[in-house]
């Protein structure tokens, strides 16, 4: 079962996982000569502002991601970088540390989504652009035929699957790519083609696009993401990230409520990131998306293969750098190996399962930080040896290096922990709480 | 309100005429251009350097000594504003190891690379050609 020549492939949705489908499907067709005709279904509009033209997201892209979207000919142009930060400020209740990128050019890019937050409609034209508008078009300049509807149903037209779109619109295809991401209800639709998938474990996370205006986002937070490790019940992850005008706030946890924010915004580690007076606005730029936690079951079969968000992705981060590795796996395996579940199993499989793994690494660090929390000496302890590293130009900054991997999404939890688990980290973690616990 | 974004851009952005990698360096990162043309540069020896290749957007330069380890073999030098991204180089035999499509545009842009420089070696055989042919004449 392969892609032959004018064979058709359909993807849903074009959020990162389907554009990336789509442009390494259509360059390595063209490297082997093999014309293809690739259909993209995406209804939204990424010029608008606000949720209607908008896959909701933190939008911080790490530096290894830009390196390798650059060495696979994406490169970001400077309209979608809303900014580029080469730090990490990581706040707990009581003091902060920066950590700073172990060279100039690690920079990691800052983008929208969307067209932007609400409001900013009232200024046209505006001076950027979104991220997952650039990927369609690129994907678009590749000679992929975009067809702006939502997908209505999916059906089987013998053993080829089939898409229906618009007033009875349907088309059959020798491939369908599943990347609807986990917003919305394109999961069930691929539910129902009965081959065996099961959407991913999921939760509810918040983000809100504050603003501040340009002078006060660079005052408050320079070039800098800042992450805070409160102790405020439920809370898992709060970070406050630079983007022009604005600062993007994402908090995951249980129960995200508005007691929850009152609370956030009330930490005096918090009050120090916001302008002077500055309130929570009535009407701001805020969405609830899903968050990917746990694996699908069965994301292929023959002719049928799901990427991105409704896949399998990256515990808490690199989102869009999971989106990346699967739309890569996925492509190379229908191009070169074929499009049977076989051939998804042999090599598209394993990137899948390299994310599901890594995950649970990640889940036990999550664990640990969740139980730590409650214990500030712990928590000062971690920040003074990032300081120590931080002051010490001779320091390799393994335990800097560490959380700067963590929040970036530069390496994997592997990576991360193998890094974090030498005797001279440990050493310098157990000296350095002692001596606090001493003084 | 207004709404702008911050002037900023990935990678780092040189001035015609600078200098990006030095011939004899010790090895170091692998780049990519973003934007503009770098211009690649070999001293023989000889009373001047010689330029061996103008690379565009979207090329890499100074992939060879992060292969074989061993010191610059050329010189890149902008060519008008030029913006590179440098590749970390432990990272990139990583990436290379997971994926193999990188492998193969690297592969794709380094055989451009050899059939430009086939192409200059055959020009200048027969330029040598030529040459010894009007020699002997003279003779
Ligand atoms: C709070 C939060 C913060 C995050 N922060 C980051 C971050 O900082 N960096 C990062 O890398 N990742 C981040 N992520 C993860 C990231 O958002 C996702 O991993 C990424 O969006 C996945 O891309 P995707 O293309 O799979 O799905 P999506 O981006 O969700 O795209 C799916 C697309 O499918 C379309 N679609 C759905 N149904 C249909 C249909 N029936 N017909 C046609 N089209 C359809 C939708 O319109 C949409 O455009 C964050 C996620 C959350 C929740």
């Amino acid at each position: 079962m392969e892609l032959e020549p004018h064979s058709r492939v359909a993807i849903i949705g074009g959020g990162p996982a389907g554009s990336m489908t789509a442009y390494f499907l259509m360059d390595l067709a063209r490297r082997i000569d093999l014309e293809i005709e690739v259909d993209l279904f995406e209804p939204r509009d990424f010029s608008l502002t606000g949720p209607p033209g908008c896959n909701m997201c933190g939008g911080v892209i790490s530096e290894s991601l830009v390196q390798k979207l650059a060495i696979s000919g994406i490169h970001l142009p400077n309209d979608v970088l809303m900014d580029t930060i080469d730090a990490y400020t990581l706040h707990t209740d009581q003091s902060h540390v920066r950590i700073r990128a172990a060279s100039e050019e690690m920079r990691i890019a800052c983008i929208f989504r969307g067209g932007g937050p609400k409001g900013a409609e009232t200024q046209k034209p505006l001076p950027w652009q979104a991220f997952d508008h650039y990927l369609l078009e690129l994907a678009r300049q590749h000679g992929i035929n975009r067809i702006p509807k939502r997908v209505k149903k999916l059906d089987w037209d013998g053993d080829r699957p089939r898409v229906s779109w618009g007033e009875g619109e349907m088309r059959t295809y020798d491939l369908l790519v599943g990347a609807v991401g986990l917003n919305g209800s394109g999961m069930s639709m691929f539910e129902e083609l009965n081959f065996g998938y099961r959407p991913p474990k999921y939760a509810k996370s918040y983000i809100a696009e504050l603003y501040f205006g340009s002078r006060e986002v660079e005052q408050r937070l320079g070039k800098s993401m800042h992450i805070f490790l409160l102790n405020i019940p439920r809370l898992k992850f709060l970070a406050l990230t630079p983007k022009g005008p604005y600062a993007t706030l994402v908090v995951l946890g249980d129960e995200i409520d508005k007691a929850m924010l009152e609370q956030i915004f009330r930490a005096p580690e918090m009050v120090g990131c916001l302008p002077p007076g500055w309130q929570i606005p009535v009407q701001t730029c805020q969405c609830q998306p899903r968050i990917h936690i746990g694996p699908p079951r069965h994301p292929f079969a023959d002719r049928i293969v799901m990427v991105g968000d409704c896949s399998s992705s990256r515990l808490f981060k690199d989102g869009i750098g999971a989106a990346y590795k699967l739309a890569k796996a996925c492509a190379y395996t229908a191009v070169v190996h074929g499009i049977s579940k076989k051939a998804f199993q042999r090599y598209f499989a394993p990137a899948c399962r390299e994310l599901d793994y890594d995950n649970l690494l990640g889940r036990v660090m999550f664990f640990m930080d969740d139980h730590m929390r409650p214990f500030s000496s712990i928590q000062e302890t971690l920040i003074e040896c990032i300081r120590q590293e931080q002051n010490d130009p001779a320091s390799p900054g393994k335990l800097s290096n560490a959380m700067w991997d963590t929040f970036s999404g530069s390496a994997s939890y592997r990576t991360i922990l193998a890094n974090t688990a030498s005797p001279r980290v440990i050493h310098h973690f157990l000296t350095t709480f002692f001596r606090r616990l001493l003084a | 309100m207004l709404f702008n974004r911050r002037k900023t851009s990935l990678g780092k952005t040189f001035q015609s005429g600078e200098i990006i990698v030095k011939q004899y360096d010790p090895p170091g990162s692998m780049f990519i251009i973003l934007e503009g043309r770098v211009e690649i540069w070999v001293d023989d020896g000889g009373k001047e350097p010689f330029l061996v290749a103008v690379l565009e957007k979207d090329n890499v330069f100074g992939g060879i000594s992060l292969y074989d380890n061993s010191p610059r073999i050329s010189t890149a030098r902008a060519l008008g504003v030029v913006r590179v991204l440098s590749v970390n180089k432990r990272g990139f035999l990583q990436w290379l190891g997971e994926d193999p499509t990188f492998a193969l545009r690297i592969l794709l842009k380094m055989s451009e690379r050899i059939r430009t420089l086939i192409a200059q070696l055959v020009s200048l055989r027969r330029e040598v050609r030529e040459l010894r042919q009007k020699v002997a004449r003279i003779r």
